[in-house]
């Protein structure tokens, strides 16, 4: 996760070297430690360190480093053959090596050839199993194909030894809802809600799956997870009241008015937090929003 | 009470500074040797995943209400029921860490090469500290103290006359031996030092049993309540939009 004090520096670091202010390598190093994706400012940046051979002595063993940063960024900028040159020169310097090894991995990725990277990535497995970059990989690999069973198959296999993986469960459920697979996604957000209570990002998402589950059980679920997302940002998200509204439409259409439990004041507080908000910020919208309101009203 | 004594210029060109400055040196050269005596240890699939499952477990026990009680049975179910729980260890299973130490002669092998490098050169430098400089007072510190420091600093010195703020060699040995470990974060970066109260504390560490925090966390996990919270979640939402709209 990157903080808001981090990204303010990462945003001003840039700035500055866009401006010539020079602090270019401080700035690859920040990209590094908050795994950013910058691709076009460091492959920009760091070759303009590497070809300076004045500039890339004085990093000292660092340099070995800052090829790998730009060798994949390069690779995501799709300049293989700047790519090809920095792992060409990381070769030289580390025959053998593992980690060049998934640079080579990645290149083959890159250039499109699935099956040549499927078996250097299932090469360097073999050889030490449980390198979880390598693992990830494979499944962006099945990813990429459009394999997406493959995808989740090597997930859950990923899953079953590293399952305190919040990102990896993440991406599953992210793929199970792709696939319609919502009972699996529904389990996956679950998940991710014990490994981090307070991310409401979660609780919504674990919402939107439960509301498109249907059934007067998950309905209501959905509806409390819809509010605790409301309660955890504020009252600030839009997704979440507009949850509320339909959730409450729904359930009432569902018992037809037999509903004693929920109180009715949630869904008029939602739908005058939305009308405040669309007033406030998009108020050519707001005849939109009273119609897709009264829709919802109509049929309750 | 004994007068000032006044220490040779000598003493501190040829043992103050002459003895901080091996100390130094013997630590950087002991950070390499043991650099090239380190050998890659693959981890243990079984380990990884022990360790993973506890924090998922753990995960599981702090968030339990924040998940419907249908999805927390289950899930603990799944943790720790007696035929094939994630956190179920089967008696006869529970290996201990000693019977384990004498079956993988690499662990036996890897700790050794940790006590060498840690072991040999200390016992050489204090000879050789013992055998050159034993009985010399080797440095004043500027301020008095009590008598309680005097094991401390005048090691090897057993005059119960002399003032407490002179530093026998042997101390000063000692105070080099467990106080460079500062220069030694400066000299070898962060993480490369490693002093040697911080390896005994690890030596001691050992024999560490996973199994037994598995079950202790399936204990943790047998008593917690489940109490959903998420229904208290739909008043406290419509608080936070009562605040927003008026």
């Amino acid at each position: 996760m990157v903080t808001k004090t981090e990204e303010t520096q990462l945003n001003r670091l840039e700035s500055q070297v866009e401006h010539g202010g020079g602090g270019a390598w401080d700035y690859l190093c920040l990209v590094r430690k908050l795994k950013v994706r910058r691709s076009d400012k460091v492959l920009k940046y760091g070759l303009s360190i590497l070809n300076d051979p004045k500039k890339r002595s004085g990093l000292g063993a660092e340099e070995w480093t800052l090829y790998e940063q730009v060798a994949i960024a390069a690779m995501d900028c799709q300049c293989l053959d700047v790519a090809k040159d920095c792992i060409n020169v990381l070769q030289k310097r580390f025959p053998e090596s593992k980690r060049v090894g998934r640079l080579e991995g990645m290149l083959l990725e890159a250039k499109g050839s699935w099956a040549e990277a499927e078996n250097a990535y299932a090469s360097l497995l073999e050889d030490n199993p449980l390198d979880q970059v390598i693992h990830k990989r494979r499944v962006a690999l099945a990813k990429a194909q459009g394999n997406l069973p493959g995808a989740i198959e090597f997930l859950n296999k990923y899953l079953e030894i590293f399952m305190a993986d919040s990102d990896a469960w993440r991406e599953l459920a992210e793929i199970y809802v792709s696939l319609q697979m919502y009972k699996q996604a529904a389990f996956c957000y679950e998940e991710l809600i014990l490994a981090q209570p307070t991310v409401p990002l979660y609780h919504l998402a674990y919402a939107d799956v439960l509301y498109t589950l249907g059934g007067l059980e998950n309905l209501q679920a959905a509806k409390k997870y819809y509010s605790s997302t409301v309660d955890l940002t504020g009252g600030k998200n839009t997704r979440a009241l507009f949850g509320v509204c339909l959730c409450t439409s729904a359930i009432t259409q569902l018992t037809k008015g037999r509903n004693k439990e929920d109180s009715p004041d949630l869904q008029s507080l939602a739908t005058a937090a939305l009308e405040k908000d669309y007033k406030q910020r998009a108020s050519d919208k707001v005849s939109v929003l009273a119609s897709a309101l009264k829709s919802l009203k109509v049929s309750s | 009470m004994a007068e000032d004594l006044v220490l040779d210029t000598a003493i501190r060109d040829w043992v103050l500074i002459p003895l901080s400055v091996v100390m130094v040196l013997i630590g950087v050269l002991r950070y390499f040797v043991s650099k090239l005596m380190r050998s890659y240890q693959v981890p243990d699939a079984k380990i990884v995943k022990e360790g993973q499952v506890i924090v998922r477990a753990r995960n599981l026990r702090s968030g339990a209400n924040f998940i419907p009680s249908k999805a927390f049975r289950a899930r603990r179910i799944y943790f720790s029921n007696e035929e094939n729980g994630l956190l179920f260890v089967p008696k006869g299973q529970a290996q201990n860490a000693q019977a384990q130490m004498f079956s993988d002669p690499n662990m036996a092998m890897d700790m050794m090469k940790k006590n060498l490098s840690m072991i040999i050169p200390q016992t050489l430098t204090f000879a050789w500290v013992n055998f050159f400089f034993s009985g010399f007072v080797a440095a004043k510190i500027p301020f008095p103290l009590t008598q309680r420091f005097r094991s401390m600093l005048q090691n090897g010195i057993d005059l119960s006359t002399v003032d407490v703020s002179y530093v026998s060699s042997r101390s000063w040995y000692f105070l080099n031996l467990f106080g460079l470990r500062g220069l030694f974060s400066l000299i070898l970066g962060e993480e490369n030092a490693m002093d040697d109260t911080q390896r005994m504390m690890q030596m001691s560490g050992f024999g560490f049993d996973p199994t037994k925090s598995l079950s202790a966390e399936k204990d943790g996990l047998d008593i917690v309540q489940h109490e959903w919270a998420l229904p208290k979640f739909e008043q406290r939402a419509e608080a936070v939009l009562r605040k927003l709209v008026s």
